[in-house]
Formats: C-alpha cells, sequence, structure tokens
C-alpha cells in the first residue's frame, strides 16, 4: 500500500476509507525504527499511545466524529513544549525535570483536541538555539538528504520527521529561523505565524519578544490546516491576540498579488551555484500562476539582525543567567556562545534595539502596502556539513553560517513567513524559497505557496535513504 | 578588548574558558559596531520602543 506523502491526502484518504490511522501510525513508527537511530529524530517516542490514539480516531471517524484534518494524523512536537505524556528537556542538562510536568501547552492540548496523533517529542538545538555538541548525552540531529548534513535547527527533529515521514507534521519555535531553516534544510514546508498569532505559554522561552510557534509539513496547505488549529487568543499570553485563522480559498491562482522579490543580501559570493537559477525559477513559476512581481529590498536589513542578536541573547540571558553561573559546563558550548552576547550588550543597548525594532516594523508595513508577498531565497546554500560548522579554534562558527541565512530579520518585526522547498544543489540537497506577508497575512503567504506547489513537486520530493528503506 | 570580554563576562558571572573568551573576542569589534550604529539611526530618535507594561497584568498559569 501506498501511504499518502502530505497531510491533507492522508485526511482525506481517512474519510474515503483507504487508509486507517492505526495504518498511517504504524507505518511512522516503523520508519522511526528504521530511521530513528541515524538522523536523531526524537528525544522520546510514545509509540503505544500514539497507536491508541489513532485506533481512537479510527473508531471516532467511522461513528462520524470528524474533529477535522488532524484527526488521526501522525504528529511530532519539538521538545521544547511541554506535553503530559513525557518530560520537556529542550535537549539540555539544564531544564528543571519538573518543569510542566504532567501539563500540556495550550498548542499541544489544541492538537489533542483536533485529534491529532502525537508520535514522541522530537530534538532541538539545546533551549531551541546554537548547534549540536557531540560531548552532551543527546542524539545528534542528522539530515535525511545526507547523514553527514545538518537538518538544521533549532526544529531539527521536527524537520527531520517531516522529510523522513516519522510524521506527517509537527510544531516547532521560530526565534531566528528556527522553524524555517530545518525546513529549508530538510525539503519540506514551514511556517512562522505573525509574532502574536499563536499562544506560545508551555514552550521553554528563548527570546520572549521573538518566539514563535508554528508548523512544519510536506505543504503550505498541510500548515494552514495546522494554523488553524493552534492559532488562537491563550489568557496565559499577553502577546497572543483575538485573531484565529481560517485557511484561505487554495485555488492556484495568483491573479492580482503583487510579489516583491528580494535579492539584496541573499545572494553572496559564496552561494551555491545553483541558487541563481533556481530562485529565478520558482519566481517564474509565480508569475505563470498570475502574480505580478516586482524587485523591493527590505528596510533596516543589517539593523534587524542586529536587533535579533541583541534581543534574543538579552532575554535569553536573563533566563539562563542563574544556571549559567553554577552550571557552565554543562551547556552546549554553542548555547554558551549565543547566551554569552547577552552580556556584551548594555540595558540601554536593548532598548534602543526595540526602537530601532519599530521604526523597522512601521517602514515594513508600508512596504507591504505596495506588495501583498515578498519572496527571497531562505539560505544561500544546501545543508551545511557536520564538519564545517566549527572553526578552526574548534568554536563554533554562528558567524559563518548565518551570513548564509536570512531568516532572523523576519523574527524581529513579527511577520509571517511560509518557506517552501524549491530545487536542489548540484549535491542534491534542498534549497528553498521564503514568502513573507503583512502582520496577519498568513492567508496571502498560504495561497502563492499553495499555488507554486501546485506547479511543481518539490514539495514531495523524498530522500533517497526513505525510499531505499521503503523498498527494502 | 580581550579585557573588556573578560571584565563583561566576569561582572555576568559567566566562567567562559580562555578559548572561549578568544572567540568571543574575535567577534566582539565587529558586534559593538553593529549595536552602536543602532543610535545613529536618525528614524529612531523620538519613537517609542517595542515594550508595553500592563497595569492589569497578572501571572497565568499556562496550564490551570
Amino acid at each position: 500500500m501506498t501511504l499518502p506523502k502530505t497531510l491533507t491526502d492522508a485526511a482525506a484518504a481517512l474519510r474515503d476509507g483507504t487508509v486507517t490511522s492505526v495504518e498511517l501510525t504504524q507505518a511512522a513508527i516503523d520508519t522511526a525504527d528504521r530511521l530513528d537511530a541515524t538522523i536523531g529524530t526524537y528525544l522520546a517516542r510514545f509509540d503505544s499511545y500514539a497507536l491508541e490514539r489513532a485506533a481512537k480516531a479510527d473508531e471516532e471517524l467511522a461513528r462520524g466524529e470528524d474533529r477535522g484534518p488532524l484527526h488521526g494524523i501522525p504528529f511530532g512536537v519539538k521538545d521544547i513544549l511541554a506535553m503530559a505524556e513525557g518530560p520537556t528537556t529542550a535537549q539540555s542538562l539544564i531544564l528543571d525535570p519538573a518543569w510542566g510536568e504532567g501539563k500540556d501547552a495550550p498548542v499541544v492540548a489544541r492538537l489533542k483536541a483536533a485529534g491529532a496523533v502525537i508520535t514522541g517529542k522530537a530534538t532541538t538545538m539545546e533551549f531551541a538555539c546554537g548547534m549540536p555538541d557531540a560531548e552532551k548525552p543527546f542524539p545528534i540531529p542528522r539530515n535525511p538528504w545526507n547523514p553527514d548534513t545538518w537538518p538544521g535547527g533549532s526544529s531539527s527533529g521536527t524537520g527531520s520527521g517531516v522529510a523522513a515521514g516519522m510524521f506527517l507534521a509537527g510544531l516547532g519555535t521560530d526565534t531566528a529561523g528556527s522553524i524555517r531553516i530545518p525546513a529549508a534544510f530538510c525539503g519540506v514546508s514551514g511556517l512562522m505565524p505573525t509574532f502574536g498569532r499563536v499562544p506560545k505559554s508551555g514552550c521553554v522561552p528563548l527570546g520572549y519578544t521573538l518566539d514563535h510557534i508554528g508548523p512544519l509539513a510536506r505543504s503550505a496547505r498541510d500548515c494552514a490546516a495546522v494554523l488553524e488549529v493552534i492559532a488562537g487568543p491563550h489568557r496565559s499570553d499577553p502577546d497572543c491576540v483575538d485573531a484565529p485563522f481560517s485557511a484561505p480559498e487554495l485555488t492556484g491562482d495568483l491573479t492580482g498579488l503583487r510579489i516583491g522579490v528580494v535579492r539584496e543580501h541573499h545572494f553572496p559570493d559564496d552561494r551555491d551555484p545553483a541558487l541563481d537559477s533556481t530562485f529565478d525559477a520558482a519566481v517564474a513559476v509565480l508569475t505563470e500562476q498570475g502574480a505580478t512581481v516586482v524587485e523591493v529590498t527590505l528596510p533596516y536589513w543589517q539593523e534587524m539582525i542586529t536587533v535579533d542578536m541583541i534581543t534574543m541573547g538579552s532575554e535569553a540571558l536573563a533566563y539562563h543567567r542563574g544556571d549559567l553561573g553554577n552550571r557552565w559546563g554543562d551547556y552546549f558550548l554553542a548555547t554558551r556562545a549565543m547566551l554569552a552576547t547577552g552580556a556584551q550588550v548594555s540595558g540601554a543597548d536593548y532598548v534602543q534595539a526595540q526602537r530601532v525594532r519599530r521604526v523597522a516594523q512601521d517602514a515594513i508595513g508600508r512596504l507591504f502596502e505596495t506588495v501583498d508577498v515578498i519572496a527571497c531565497p531562505t539560505t544561500s546554500v544546501g545543508a551545511p556539513s557536520y564538519d564545517s560548522l566549527t572553526g578552526p579554534d574548534g568554536q563554533p562558527d554562528i558567524g559563518a553560517l548565518f551570513s548564509m541565512i536570512h531568516t532572523p530579520y523576519w523574527d524581529t518585526v513579527g511577520n509571517p513567513v511560509l518557506v517552501v522547498p524549491m530545487g536542489f544543489t548540484a549535491d542534491g540537497l534542498p534549497l528553498s524559497l521564503q514568502l513573507a506577508g503583512p502582520a496577519f497575512g498568513e492567508a496571502k503567504i498560504l495561497r502563492a505557496g499553495d499555488a507554486f506547489q501546485q506547479g511543481t513537486d518539490w514539495h514531495l520530493r523524498v530522500p533517497e535513504t526513505v525510499v531505499e528503506g521503503a523498498a527494502a | 578588548m580581550k579585557d573588556i570580554v573578560k571584565i563583561l563576562l566576569s561582572e555576568a558571572k559567566l566562567p567562559a574558558s580562555d578559548a572561549e573568551i578568544e572567540a568571543y573576542t574575535a567577534a566582539y569589534a565587529a558586534q559593538r559596531a553593529s549595536v552602536d550604529a543602532l543610535y545613529e539611526v536618525p528614524e529612531a530618535r523620538y519613537v517609542d520602543p517595542a515594550l508595553r507594561f500592563r497595569a492589569t497584568a497578572r501571572l497565568d498559569d499556562w496550564a490551570s
């Protein structure tokens, strides 16, 4: 039996009786049995729980109790979100195991209420930042497209799990790119919703004013289905506004949609040779679907990169300083480097960053009065090899890495961004397209992303490791 | 520059190793320049920061 690749196809198959939730879930478990030891997707698996939930979903659907498109769908949750079935570790030795014990984050509670079959907690970079550390007792996340490469982070396991077929969708978090980077490197879709669209309580914080929770899945359409479930206000998160989300009609027709194309800063000299032609081809698809395209530049680009660094460093250091002083060596090497930036800026620097951030928000808002969607590459290269993540001094080379990653800008201004696969490097690693929209304009970017995916099949490509294993 | 970084880390009680201090120092000058550049954005001269205090706010357990 050939199983559906996307959440929305699986949801349709569950309802026309060609597949059951138990079959989908067992297939996901079988894939995890085969691949997880290699690619490090899970920190905790809930196989028995998932099969029970799947059986219940089949029973409910059979008697007409339909909870919507996530009902009966195998689903992964990044292990920085609380879930009653297991401890939250944030992939760290530091976090108190009692944090969130026995509780569900509001987004997890919403997934459960929608009938999602949560198969386990997925790997992350420690506290949703930094890079892997082989010295620590946690799995090293690897990319299903080439296990010698990084799957991206920090929502590493959610990205690799969707790409490998261990679940059909999952939740990640994004403070400087942590949904979009693994989605890009693993060749799947990912959606960072508008700041304030989704409640972030029950998530171990990294940057209080930057953190976003959102889905990774195969398609834009899948991401829309997840956002419908997790969006909406919650009393515990004062940043979350009363803005529930309903997926727009996804026709594939982009007539009337104005797309601003950004090239500045996104095409450095050492970019992948395939980036230019791949991006141009992606823009051409959007044009063929009816969109009009103009070239634009992003205001306060460099300033917002700095603002993300100051804001994340300061907010995270406030959370971690007590533990850092006592347990420095228990933190990952790259986590320490990121947190230390918070000690190198002042309180005035932090406030000034928030003033410039407001200026940039206003400027990007004015830009979105002239275009509906902004398109640019997510990264300038495919997934980097693990060997390249460390500098010659043995320290993590975060600066070099982020010269090729173009995500933090959007965390600072708070706009929603959808990333979709747009092709491959010559080495067979995925490349990715970012589609940003106005604040609370997820409908526009999902409409554009879905139209792109109606005209291409990059989002349906599966790594050879998965195909070979399935055929064995 | 290294002395500045050492003092900043020490004041924050962060016991970084010598190798880490070397690495942080290598990045510090460019990082400091980018931070200082934020004070040169003329449009921000009379702008309120993206910070808001709510007098009615209460601590609310997300899982209760």
